[in-house]
């Protein structure tokens, strides 16, 4: 070994670079230099036309944090993001389960649970608007049809028009696009769970409750765990179902931190820079808090 | 070997990435022209325009317009040639600032504003790129606008004017003779319709598509409007507060289209089409939109204003601007004065029903019937402040907030929108 000459040890030090050095040159460059480029111009004085104007020091979060809808938004965002996240994890949890047993026509209905997930996001947002318009929408005229409606047209027919109603349907929307994904990860992470926890579950005389708590669930966690931190990030950065639906309005009480950025981006680049980071933070800070409260590091009690 | 063909793959995967990142605003046909100018051969001109038709598959699509346009010119000049990307109204303002941040401008661009690049320094002023014969047929009127600090770096495109449309059905189902002249008149009017069963009687676009110029329709009926007279921002002035009270007045009445500050108006137009509006503020270029949906029988008239019908109305003009970046302005020249001297700007009219900008063009339109209420009112029309650099910040905060000044306080909401028109 010590005979070895000195630039073939330098050489087998460095042989992991080769293995290795491609996937760091790849995150290098298309993820940390638009984090380091998004920052940086976060400090710019930017004109409307992206010519940089020198440098604004803290001014543009200075001008961020003044906007008076700043806080709404900020709020609004992860209000967005726990009710999302929430209904669709507990949905796709129903979901997984039910495609998980076998029945005839199983095979259709796994099918068609891809279609919301096949579609375009922002086609399936047009198709939602199109059924919400006030005078020809399709649901409105369900619920006219229903009684829950006096007439088309008006107010009552308006859900998109006003915060307190669109939100919900923005919701419902964003839920839709985001449960086949999450159904098909659980599905994935049942099919790893083998048949003899499950004989021994029910030689134990383990009710059905008892069972999905303390069987299922546990064993499913990775699964469930991932799926839900993807759903996060996700959720978090949405911007066509909520632009294509409301375009934040009116005013900004249906805007999230993401449409809020896009539209400072046609006034103040640099201050919408400076919203990409706290965009960025949030996430950060999102998924921090999502992993401690999952206890994702501690392993599964056998 | 492996390191070498895996570092390649992930140079260019990256390229590969970032050209899609840059591209993502233009269709990936960007670039290119530069290397076909070092070999001598023929030059590529890009050019990126408005859509002023129903989008890319409609009949008037601005795609088919340009593209008649463009093979006319090719044929008569075989050395250039002009790739045209047409944009929605939506999105062309950002997917031009993404150009710009990624180096990548067009050549010319076909839009609403053209003042704040000339900060930039990023245009052709307009001597170098149009000939004196094309410059005196416009419209001097027109022409000044295009000035900055005394420079001329717009070119004005087409224009257009605003009135009043009501639909003649419903006001006579509601017993209503005349179109109203007054604001006063103008609520009576609605609540007539109303009881007759109209679900919108005054169409409200308040939503991001164009509420700065409903809203400015209305400052100017009221003798506001976004300046006072001495050219300082007057968005929260007490006129203006008190027309948005008025506003919120029919609004809470029932008597607009519900939630106007989420309504575009091409959805109110199409709702005035579907006869569900009684009376809308529209121009000639929402007459094709009535048409289509199969109303007839409309009338236009002057915008009531508080105590009378408006002397003045809101004009708008749109642009077109060459950029210096590429070095093509010999090619620009050709293909601007081409533009200006060819049947396009009858057809733009004929199609969009959008107004001329030149004296030959206007002449030829004086015997449109159906234009000729909005060739009238562009003498005395008011234009946006938009040469005022903080212009398209305040657009942005009207498109976005001012609707909510009909559900919530008009003073705080104006007062919002004037505290950025103040900032530095």
């Amino acid at each position: 070994m010590q005979q070895m000459p000195a630039l073939k040890r330098v050489a087998r030090k460095l042989e992991p670079l080769a293995w290795i050095g491609p996937a760091m040159v790849l995150i290098a460059v298309v993820v940390v230099w638009p984090v380091i480029e998004m920052i940086r111009s976060s400090f710019l004085k930017i004109s409307r036309f992206g010519v940089v104007q020198g440098s604004n020091g803290t001014g543009n979060y200075a001008k961020l944090f003044d906007e008076a809808d700043f806080g709404g938004v900020m709020i609004r965002s992860v209000i967005w993001v726990v009710a999302v996240v929430a209904l669709t994890v507990l949905i796709s949890l129903g979901l997984a389960q039910l495609f998980n047993q076998r029945f005839p026509g199983r095979r259709v209905t796994r099918w068609a649970l891809i279609a919301p997930w096949a579609a375009s996001v922002v086609m399936t947002s047009i198709m939602f608007k199109w059924m919400l318009d006030p005078e020809v929408g399709l649901i409105n005229m369900i619920r006219r049809d229903l009684g829950l409606i006096d007439a088309l047209g008006g107010a009552d027919a308006d859900p998109l028009g006003a915060a307190s109603t669109a939100m919900p349907w923005l919701i419902a929307v964003a839920v839709f696009v985001s449960v086949p994904f999450t159904t098909y990860a659980l599905l994935a992470g049942l099919a790893t769970i083998p048949a003899e926890v499950y004989e021994a579950a029910r030689v134990d005389g383990a009710s059905r409750w008892r069972t999905y708590w303390s069987v299922t669930l546990p064993l499913l966690r990775p699964a469930l765990t991932v799926a839900a931190l993807i759903n996060v990030m996700n959720v978090f950065n949405n911007f066509p179902i909520i632009w294509v639906m409301t375009h934040g309005q009116p005013g900004y009480s249906t805007a999230t931190s993401t449409i809020f950025m896009f539209i400072l981006k046609g006034s103040d680049i640099g201050e919408s820079a400076a919203m990409s980071v706290v965009n960025f933070g949030m996430v950060i800070v999102l998924v921090a808090i999502f992993l401690k409260v999952t206890n994702w590091k501690t392993e599964v009690p056998r | 070997m492996s390191k070498r063909i895996a570092g390649a793959a992930t140079i260019g995967l990256a390229a590969v990435l970032a050209l899609s990142a840059c591209g993502s605003g233009s269709d990936g046909n960007g670039g290119g022209d530069g290397g076909d100018k070092a070999a001598g051969g023929p030059v590529t001109l890009k050019m990126v325009a408005a859509d002023y038709g129903d989008g890319p598959t409609a009949e008037n699509s601005g795609d088919k317009f340009w593209k008649s346009v463009v093979d006319e010119f090719q044929a008569a000049n075989p050395d250039i040639k002009v790739e045209v990307q047409v944009i929605n109204w939506n999105d062309i303002d950002k997917q031009v600032a993404t150009m710009v941040q990624n180096g990548q401008v067009p050549d010319i661009l076909q839009t609403g504003d053209y003042s704040g690049f000339v900060q930039d320094g990023l245009l052709h002023k307009v001597d170098e790129v149009l000939s004196p014969n094309t410059q005196s047929d416009l419209l001097e009127k027109f022409a000044e606008f295009g000035k900055v600090d005394g420079t001329a770096y717009g070119i004005p495109f087409v224009s257009s004017a605003r009135a009043l449309f009501y639909n003649k059905d419903l006001f006579e189902k509601a017993g209503i003779a005349e179109p109203p002249k007054t604001w006063d008149e103008l609520k009576a009017d609605a609540e007539k319709l109303k009881k007759a069963g109209v679900s919108q009687p005054f169409g409200l676009p308040l939503g991001q598509e164009e509420a700065q110029a409903e809203s400015f329709l209305w400052f100017m009926g009221n003798g506001g409007g976004y300046k006072d007279d001495s050219g300082k921002w007057a968005i929260d002035s007490p006129q203006n507060v008190e027309t948005f009270t008025f506003i919120k007045g029919l609004h809470d009445a029932g008597l607009t289209t519900p939630n106007p500050g989420t309504k575009d108006r091409k959805t109110v137009w199409e709702d005035f089409a579907a006869g569900k509006v009684g009376m809308v503020n529209g121009g000639p270029m929402s007459i094709p939109i009535f048409e289509s949906g199969g109303l007839t029988n409309y009338g236009v008239t002057a915008i009531p204003g508080k105590s009378g019908p408006m002397d003045t109305t809101l004009g708008v003009e749109d642009w077109i601007m060459a950029f210096n970046k590429n070095g093509h302005q010999e090619q620009i020249r050709k293909f601007f004065d081409f533009f200006y001297s060819s049947s396009a700007v009858q057809k733009i009219s004929d199609t969009y029903k959008l107004l001329p900008v030149t004296k030959s063009g206007i002449e030829k339109l004086s015997s449109d019937e159906k234009l000729k209420p909005f060739l009238d009112a562009l003498p005395n029309a008011t234009f946006y402040p938009f040469t005022d650099p903080k212009w398209s910040e305040v657009n942005t905060a009207i498109k976005q907030t001012i609707g909510s000044a009909v559900s919530g306080d008009p003073a705080k909401v104006l007062g919002e929108i004037q505290k950025i028109a103040e900032g530095s």
